[in-house]
């Protein structure tokens, strides 16, 4: 009942990021999912008593719910660019796509993966309708920050599915990826921060203007 | 553990050998043409040369005597590549350029083709070496026998400059430094043969007889394709070129003979037609070498390349002309040289193969017969015409006339590969014997009853009975005539002061043959006139050309339709990074899509 709860609140989320206009909202949609992320994690802990899974749980609040939104903002802030998001797909549209790829997601859960337990099966459609809108995030938006989003979204969908599927991944694998997940992110910032003093903006629609 | 690394490095046969004695025989007195050749360049220039030729010719050498096909594979890339730099040597002129990336181009597509052969065979017989390669060839399936079949010929084929894949010679030959021209026309597109032979007879072979007969077809089409471009090109250097593609041709013929009886079980006329085409090989790579070797004495005394503009040569540089004289006598087949002995062989070898087969064989061997017979007649015409225009008549241009004899290093260059080449033609009684066991210990065959007695007298007679004629017609011209003798300018029919613009020029000695082959050449002409006004003609222009006709209904459909797909595929590629990310996901959706419906 609760784990259903969980993904429910994780799903909500990620609905919320889809359908996020601006930029700050679309990162603190981001925030909800990681601290729903976290308390998956947390629930998976308590329910296998794994110390491990305790430690990654409070990575993830700390890293996602916090510094990685935190980065985010104030790179934002710095830059000063404007809120728009630059949506190449509207709200509403993106909803009924999102609503599109999550039935897929549970037919291929239902039909491909063929698992007993109902509620693994549902946490397997949800992973992957996560990194379905992950990716949908990067396509369909058009500033820089929405690809980084969409990325990490995608990367808490992969989380996800692998703690489904296999009750996690070994532990260092996890700490490998959070590490990755947070240089990732100061690369990006810096690098985002660049883009914008060269280019005056951090549209990557306009990128098409590099090509020789 | 798979075997890897081949057990057997190098591999000494008498094939090898041979080999190796005809890149001896070119490579050195074109070493010793370059000394005089080069002596303008700088110093850095100078090292470069050498370097290059050292490894080139190494290069050939290895690829002979390889024991494996990665060895073979390593030493034919490197032989490539440092052909390529040698043909753009003068990378200063854009033609060189241009003729090296062609070349480039074509040389690796055959590469590839090489490559994907060796390692199929690799793949069956789990070792790159020759006798594990021969062994496990037997089991293999008929079709991927000819799969690989294919492959190799094309390969080889690329490098020996076989119609229709022959496009690269008139340009890479040309571009090349003399000695180079001489070395790649001589030797690196016989070390293409050289694959041929050591893997269709010696390794793989004896194939299916349609093996044979599509190595003969092919050469049969080299040989008048080859002749007939030459007929059409004024530039002396891309003639040879022509008349290289013309002389593999003829190669193929023996070559292409040989597998053919050879897998009939024919062993003699196998034997004869081998040691045909072996003899045609040393040949050409004699007099070719020599005659490209005259060009760049031509060139360096003259700076002209261009036939029209030559004339009156044989008064300023003697020596040339009558090196030039001699290897244009051996490539058109005349009978004390050595192209008369290995033509004749040819022939003698597609007539005991009439007497040898029934039916349609019969008819194919008395028509490569016909081919070879006009081949050779066209290649004397060629060649009246490259001489005669060249040498003869008086200068057509300022340079023709300061042009002054080469150096000594040039010279004994030359002289180095001529008298082989009448050594060739008159000994053919010392060198058949030594060709006929290479041919029986390639073919395997233990005992082939040939006689060479004919061969050792016959060009010995010949040279005897011209030699009296000759001198006996000098005589009674020289003294017989003695009161009737009248002294007019070079060329002048007896006119008075016609000037070397009213000279025969090549194009003229061509059009009989424009007119003949131009269902095949296809001329055209382009005339330009400016006038001032309707009356007055200020100036008129006018051209014949010929339509390169590989060129422009095989290669130049090929490279439109790779452009079109090129620049089609451009189009997946705009530079949105939203539609990169979008390719990925549509792939991934799909997956999904196919497991979840499946």
């Amino acid at each position: 009942m609760m784990l259903s709860i969980i993904l429910s609140g994780f799903l909500v989320a990620t609905f919320l990021l889809v359908v996020a206009k601006r930029i700050t909202a679309l990162i603190r949609s981001f925030r909800i999912q990681a601290i729903f992320l976290s308390l998956y994690a947390l629930y998976m802990g308590l329910s296998q008593r794994h110390l491990e899974m305790f430690i990654v749980c409070g990575l993830i609040f700390v890293l996602k719910a916090i510094v990685i939104p935190f980065v985010l903002l104030r790179i934002i802030r710095r830059i000063n660019v404007e809120e728009d998001l630059g949506l190449l797909v509207n709200p509403q549209l993106s909803l009924i796509i999102a609503l599109g790829f999550t039935y897929l997601s549970y037919l291929f859960a239902h039909n491909a993966m063929a698992l007993t337990d109902p509620v693994e099966s549902a946490a397997l459609a949800v992973s992957i309708t996560v990194v379905c809108l992950g990716f949908f995030i990067m396509v369909s938006r058009m500033k820089a920050v929405a690809q980084i989003i969409g990325l990490l979204v995608m990367e808490n969908g992969i989380f996800l599915a692998a703690s489904a599927i296999s009750g996690g991944m070994p532990f260092f694998v996890e700490i490998a990826f959070f590490f990755d997940i947070f240089v990732f992110v100061i690369i990006i910032e810096v690098f985002v921060y660049k883009v914008n003093r060269l280019f005056t903006h951090i549209d990557t629609s306009k990128m098409k203007s590099l090509k020789g | 553990m798979i075997n890897f690394l081949p057990k057997q490095l190098f591999f000494f046969d008498p094939l090898a050998v041979f080999f190796l004695v005809v890149i001896g025989l070119v490579c050195v007195p074109s070493a010793i043409f370059s000394i005089g050749y080069l002596r303008a360049e700088s110093l850095k220039r100078k090292i470069l040369s050498w370097v290059l030729l050292i490894i080139f010719a190494f290069s050939m050498c290895s690829v002979v005597l390889s024991g494996n096909m990665l060895l073979f594979l390593i030493c034919w890339e490197v032989m490539s590549l440092v052909s390529y730099f040698l043909v753009v040597f003068d990378f200063k002129q854009e033609k060189s350029i241009r003729a090296g990336i062609i070349y480039l181009v074509m040389t690796h597509a055959g590469t590839a083709c090489l490559m994907a052969a060796f390692f199929i065979l690799y793949n069956h017989a789990g070792s790159f070496d020759y006798a594990a390669v021969k062994q496990s060839f037997m089991l293999l399936t008929p079709q991927l026998r000819n799969i690989i079949f294919l492959l190799l010929f094309i390969g080889f084929a690329t490098k020996a400059g076989v119609v229709p894949l022959h496009i690269w010679l008139p340009y890479a030959h040309p571009q090349a430094p003399a000695h180079i021209s001489s070395i790649m026309s001589g030797v690196m597109i016989k070390v293409g043969i050289y694959g041929m032979m050591r893997f269709f007879i010696t390794l793989l072979g004896p194939g299916p007889a349609w093996w044979g007969a599509f190595i003969l077809a092919l050469g049969i089409v080299s040989c008048l394709v080859g002749v007939i471009y030459a007929l059409m090109d004024h530039d002396l250097k891309k003639l040879l070129a022509y008349h290289s593609v013309e002389n593999i041709g003829i190669i193929l013929l023996g070559l292409g003979t040989a597998m053919f009886f050879g897998s009939r079980g024919k062993t003699v006329v196998a034997v004869l037609a081998m040691c045909a085409g072996l003899y045609h090989l040393v040949n050409h790579a004699l007099f070719k070498g020599l005659l490209f070797l005259c060009s760049g004495s031509v060139f360096k005394a003259s700076g002209l390349r261009d036939m029209e503009k030559m004339g009156g040569l044989i008064k300023k540089m003697p020596m040339t002309a009558l090196f030039f004289l001699i290897g244009a006598m051996g490539i058109s087949a005349l009978p004390p040289l050595n192209g008369f002995v290995s033509e004749w062989l040819t022939f003698q070898a597609f007539f005991s193969g009439v007497l040898e087969s029934q039916g349609w064989v019969k008819i194919f061997m008395v028509l490569s017969a016909a081919a070879l017979a006009m081949t050779s007649g066209l290649a004397a015409a060629c060649f009246v015409k490259a001489f005669g225009i060249s040498f003869l008549g008086s200068p057509r241009s300022v340079r023709a006339q300061d042009a002054k004899e080469c150096g000594f290093s040039m010279k004994a260059g030359m002289a180095l590969l001529a008298i082989p080449v009448i050594l060739f033609g008159i000994g053919a009684g010392f060198i058949m014997p030594i060709l006929l066991s290479i041919s029986r210990a390639a073919l395997g065959v233990e005992k082939a009853d040939i006689s060479v007695r004919l061969l050792s007298v016959l060009p010995a007679m010949i040279a005897v009975i011209l030699l009296v004629i000759g001198s006996a017609v000098f005589l009674w011209f020289r003294f017989g005539l003695r009161n009737k003798r009248v002294s007019y300018n070079t060329w002048d029919c007896g006119y008075y002061s016609l000037d070397s613009r009213n000279e025969y020029t090549a194009t003229a000695f061509s059009k009989p043959f424009r007119i003949a082959f131009s269902f095949f050449l296809l001329p055209y002409r382009k005339s330009e006139k400016i006038r001032d006004s309707f009356y007055h003609v200020r100036k008129f222009t006018y051209e014949t050309h010929t339509t390169s006709v590989f060129k422009r209904f095989l290669y130049e459909p090929l490279l439109r339709l790779i452009y079109s797909t090129a620049f089609k595929m451009r189009k997946l590629q705009p530079g949105s990074i939203h539609l990169y990310i979008f390719y990925i996901f549509a792939t991934l959706v799909g997956l999904i899509t196919i497991a979840a419906i499946f």
